[in-house]
Formats: C-alpha cells, structure tokens, sequence
C-alpha cells in the first residue's frame, strides 16, 4: 500500500502541477470572462515562455531573468496577436473565436519549429536544493512553483479588486455596453487582459521548463488538461480555475501513484461526471456571448 | 446550395471518378476519398447543428480500432470490418452522445478535444496489451479478397470509396431537404422557437450527433482497411484540428465544401510541405487568413460565382431559342 512518505510527495508533486496547471490556465479564463473568446493561442505563449527561457538562460547564464525574458516575450508576442487578429473579431461568437485562436496555435508551432527545429532541449533546474518535509525529500523548486502560484492568484485578486483598470475590467465582464458609456476605451481594456494573459502563460512555460523538455510540440501536448481545468473549473471564473487546477493536479499525482494509467483517465472521468452535476463546470456562470 | 440540379451532381461526380482515376496518383486519391469521408461528419456537426467539434479523431479512431480488432483478432473479411467499424462508431456515439449534446457550444468543443486525448491514450498506454501500443496493429496480409471490388486492391478501394463517399454525399443532401434536416438547422439558428414548436433540441442533436460520428467511423474503418494497419497516431492532439480545418477550408455547411476542401487540402499537404517541410505554418496562416477573410472557404466563394456563370449560359440558351422562333 502506499506508505506517508511517498504520500506527502505525491501530494507536494501535485500541488505544484496543479500551479502550473492553475498558472497557464489563467490566461484563457482571464480571456474568456472579459472577451467572450476561447484563446487556445494561450498555450502558444506557454510554448514561447518556455522556449525564451531556454535560449535567454542559456544565454544569460541564469534561468530567473530567463524566465523574465520569457514572460516579456510572451507578453510581446501576445500583443501582437491581439492587434492583427483579435482585434478584428471580438464581436464574432465563440466557435469562431476557437478557430481562429487554434490556427494561431498551430501557425505558431509552426514558427517555434521553424526557430528551434525538432528536437526537445532540456532547460535545467534553477534551485537543486532540496529539503526534508516528513522524511520526504522535495526539490525546493516545486514549492517556490507553488509560492509563484500563490503570489500571481494573490497579484490578480488584487489588480481586479483594488485598481482602477481592475474594477474597469471587472465591469466589462458584466457588461460591456455600460462600461463603454462611463467613456472608458473597452479595446484598451482588451489588449491589457489578452497582453496579461499572455505573459502569464509565458510565466508558466518558463517555469514548467526546468521540469520537463521543451520540445515544440508541448503547447498541444497539455492541451487535454487545460481543457480539463477549464471545463471542471467553469469558464471564466478566477477561482474556479484554481480550484479546479490544484484538484486536477493532486488527481493526477495520486492516480499516477495508485495505478500509472490513471494519471491520465482519473482527471477525464471527474470531469464527467461534473459534466453530468453541473454542465457549466463547478463554477460557471450563465454568461452568454454579449 | 442548388447550385447544380442533382443530375448536375451525378454527372460531376462520374466525371470527378474518371478524371481521379486517370490523373491523379491512386494513393493521393484514396487519400482524398477518405479524408472528405472523414470531414463530411464534421462539416454536418458544423454547419447544420452548429456544434464545433474538435474531437472527429476520436470517432475516427474508434471506428479505425474496431475494424481492427475485428480484422486482426477475429476474421478476415473487410467488408465486415467496415460495418464492425460504423457499429463501433455508433455504439460509441450512442453512448457518449447523450452527455455531450446537452453541452453548451463552447464546452462541447473542449470536452471533444479532451475526449479525443483521452482515447489516444487508450490506445496508446492503458489498452497496450490489445493494441500493442505504439507499434500498431498490423493486418494487411489477414485480409480477404473478395470476388466483387476487392479492397486489398487499391485501385478497386479507390471506386468503392469513390462510391461511399457519393452515397453519403446523397444521403446528407437528402437530409437537407427532410424535416430533421430542417430542425437541425433550427437548433443553431434558434433553440427557443425549435422547442416552442414542440420538438425536442435534445433528441434532434442527439440524432444529428450519432449520424455525424458514424460517418466518422466510417472514415476511420476505411482508412483501416485501406492501409491495414491502425495505430494511436491517428488520434494525436496534433492532428486533432485536421476535419475543422478542411471543413473551414472548403466552406462550412455546403455539400460540396468537404470534398473541394479535402481536395485542396491533401494537395496542400503534399507540395508544400515537401517544398517547406513545415507543413503547421502552413496550416495555421491559412485557417487564419480564411477566418479573417469572412470564413466562406473555397466552395463558399466560389458557388455564388458558379451559379452566376451557369445562369448565363442558361439565359443565353433561352435566349438564342427564343430567336429561332
């Protein structure tokens, strides 16, 4: 049977999935509550973090301004986006958005192939230190993924709550119409969700990279859990996404140690049958397309 | 849509059959029959019922891995394994339908994806000892051949997809012109007035679901057969976007858009990315160029222009008659 040891790292290795998975599922959830889009271009910015990471660590010599590369670049390439494609078809519905959004994706693999070629790079690990938490050894670096987790879920509830471009946003999800009749520029309010968004994912390519090879296929690779995340979560919804993010991380640690298959099936089952609770995912709203 | 009366559409096709069958290579052919086969589901899920599914491959694999589990395990008869395979995919459909059709459409296209996954890694990890994972199942020399279109034969599977892919291509225009066909519609344009007339958007989706996938499945039991052998990389996320893409490529909703679309797409695939090798890039731009370029795709562009042309030729005909007397 299962002994506390390998337990309480199963549990510490599923907490930090679950923040990345929280951390480059924030980005589509964001899109989603204001824009009304389905941004699957998000894990695009995932894949360009992770990759700037690797070449500007690399380069650097340290993978901390790395990732601080990456989360600009992701930021960047996000902005560009917005501006050549977003820009023109916000008020199209959703299916359509999810299109478009999965042709960048794929139009965007495409680029990172063309830059890095095929073959997977390892990006290695910042922090080797480890530490003793009940007998269990845990690299340190998982638990600072947690604490950046912590910190940006913290970062955001603030910047909605507490500032004035937050507030703004905030309205915009309830209803843009008025939000534009109080004289406020909502495409403005766009572009700094969808840049935000982007830099996010980028943040958790970058910090997911160390952990795994980055290899350009691995926006599409975490495609099935973020998809998960978002649908047990409910679109949209900041605190649905964490829930649901760290769930579907301990589910997925604690599968792959019972029996290894699960750590693939478990998440997919729950999602059925919250799927069959509540067809909006734990925490959806009714919001339709404006 | 009526762009060309239906004998228009049987002689076009006899038409299309011989000018496939002389000019063009018989595997790149064969390609294209199963891939507008493969697409056609998609395009009706699209089009008509206005569902977005990104998970086609997971009906393709299901029909695909029953023709093969048939094929490998059990006899040896293709024609068989087709209909394994379309039971398969019904059965399947037939299950997992009920869930998903009370989904909304934004959901319904995640949850597809996430279920296409999930059977790749069926496949690939959890079934490994049936399907021998990654190796694939191999069963070309299983297969019999038959006196009448024997589908060992690829020149003979190409008429006998060539022949499928018209009876569907039939079947979805007839549907078009029924009541279902209309309700269907219905159910994308306005829910409400639907149910308000007393039918049920559940069972009208449903219905449209297991049609569509079947004929999925039928596209995956092909595609077994023809190259005999199956493994979990037709189902792969990467090429999880392949049917929307040619969907959107030959024009949402027409009855044509799929096969013009499986046509150009196959082309694609096969030159540019021998000249490119970078067969995404490709792909991406040009599902994002056609979204931003009003989404009609290649048939929707062109049958207006079509339908013009042929009611001048027509008026012209009418005309000079008129003359004579």
């Amino acid at each position: 049977m299962i002994n506390l040891q390998l337990l309480s790292s199963g549990i510490i290795f599923g907490l930090s999935l679950g923040s990345i998975f929280f951390l480059m599922t924030i980005g589509l959830s964001l899109c989603f509550g204001l824009m009304r889009i389905i941004s699957l271009d998000q894990l695009l910015y995932y894949s360009v973090g992770a990759y700037i990471t690797f070449s500007a660590g690399a380069l650097l010599g340290n993978i901390w301004l790395g990732v601080l590369c990456g989360v600009i670049v992701a930021g960047l390439a996000a902005l560009a986006v917005e501006r050549i494609v977003f820009r023109r078809i916000y008020e199209r519905d959703l299916p359509f958005t999810m299109i478009t959004s999965f042709g960048v994706l794929i139009g965007g693999v495409g680029v990172i192939k063309y830059f890095w070629g095929l073959v997977p790079r390892p990006v290695s690990e910042p922090i080797a230190a480890r530490i003793d938490i009940i007998g269990t050894d845990i690299p340190v670096y998982r638990l600072v993924i947690v604490a950046m987790a912590v910190l940006v879920y913290a970062g955001i509830w603030l910047f909605l709550n507490r500032t004035i471009i937050g507030k703004a946003i905030r309205a915009g999800t309830e209803d843009v119409e008025h939000v534009e009749g109080l004289g406020i520029n909502v495409y403005r309010l766009f572009t700094i969700t969808f840049v935000i968004a982007g830099g996010l994912s980028g943040l958790a390519g970058g910090l997911y990279a160390p952990l795994i090879m980055v290899d350009p296929n691995m926006g599409l690779d975490v495609l099935a859990f973020v998809f998960m995340v978002v649908i047990i979560g409910g679109l949209g919804s900041i605190k649905g996404t964490l829930v649901s993010s760290f769930l579907v991380g301990q589910v997925v640690s604690i599968g792959s140690l019972v029996y290894a298959p699960l750590a693939q099936m478990a998440p997919f089952a729950i999602m059925l049958l919250i799927l069959l609770v509540r067809p909006r995912g734990l925490f959806g709203s009714q919001l339709l397309k404006r | 849509m009526s762009v060309l009366r239906w004998w228009w559409g049987l002689l076009l096709a006899f038409a299309l059959l011989a000018v496939g069958r002389v000019f063009l290579p018989l595997p790149f052919a064969n390609e294209i029959m199963i891939f507008s086969l493969y697409t056609m589901g998609c395009n009706y899920l699209l089009g008509r019922v206005g569902f977005i599914s990104f998970g086609q491959p997971a009906y393709l694999a299901v029909g695909a891995y029953a023709a093969a589990f048939y094929l490998f395990y059990v006899g040896s008869n293709p024609y068989v394994g087709i209909l394994v395979g379309i039971a398969g995919g019904m059965m399947a459909s037939l299950i997992i339908g009920p869930l998903f059709v009370r989904l909304r459409g934004d959901y319904f296209a995640l949850v597809n994806l996430a279920l296409a996954v999930i059977i790749f890694y069926l496949m690939q990890k959890v079934l490994a000892p049936i399907t021998h994972g990654d190796n694939g199942l191999w069963f070309l020399t299983n297969l019999d051949s038959t006196p009448v279109l024997d589908l060992t034969r690829p020149e003979q599977f190409f008429i006998f997809s060539f022949l499928v892919v018209f009876a569907l291509w039939a079947f979805y225009k007839y549907l078009d012109d029924t009541i279902f066909g209309a309700c269907c519609l219905a159910t994308k344009i306005n829910e409400d007035k639907l149910r308000f007339l007393g039918y049920s958007s559940f069972t009208i989706r449903l219905v449209a679901f297991v049609i569509a996938n079947t004929t999925t499945a039928l596209a995956g039991a092909l595609y077994a057969v023809y190259l005999g052998f199956v493994s979990p990389e037709i189902t792969s996320p990467a090429r999880a976007a392949d049917p929307v893409v040619v969907t959107i490529l030959g024009g949402v909703g027409t009855l044509y858009g799929p096969i013009v679309g499986a046509i150009v797409y196959t082309g694609m695939k096969d030159v540019l990315s021998k000249i490119l090798g970078n067969w995404e890039l490709v792909i991406g731009f040009v599902l994002v160029f056609i979204m931003l370029a009003g989404e009609k795709g290649i048939w929707g562009t062109l049958a207006p222009w079509l339908q013009k042309l042929m009611l001048r030729t027509a008026g012209g005909a009418t005309d000079q008659a008129g003359g004579g007397r």
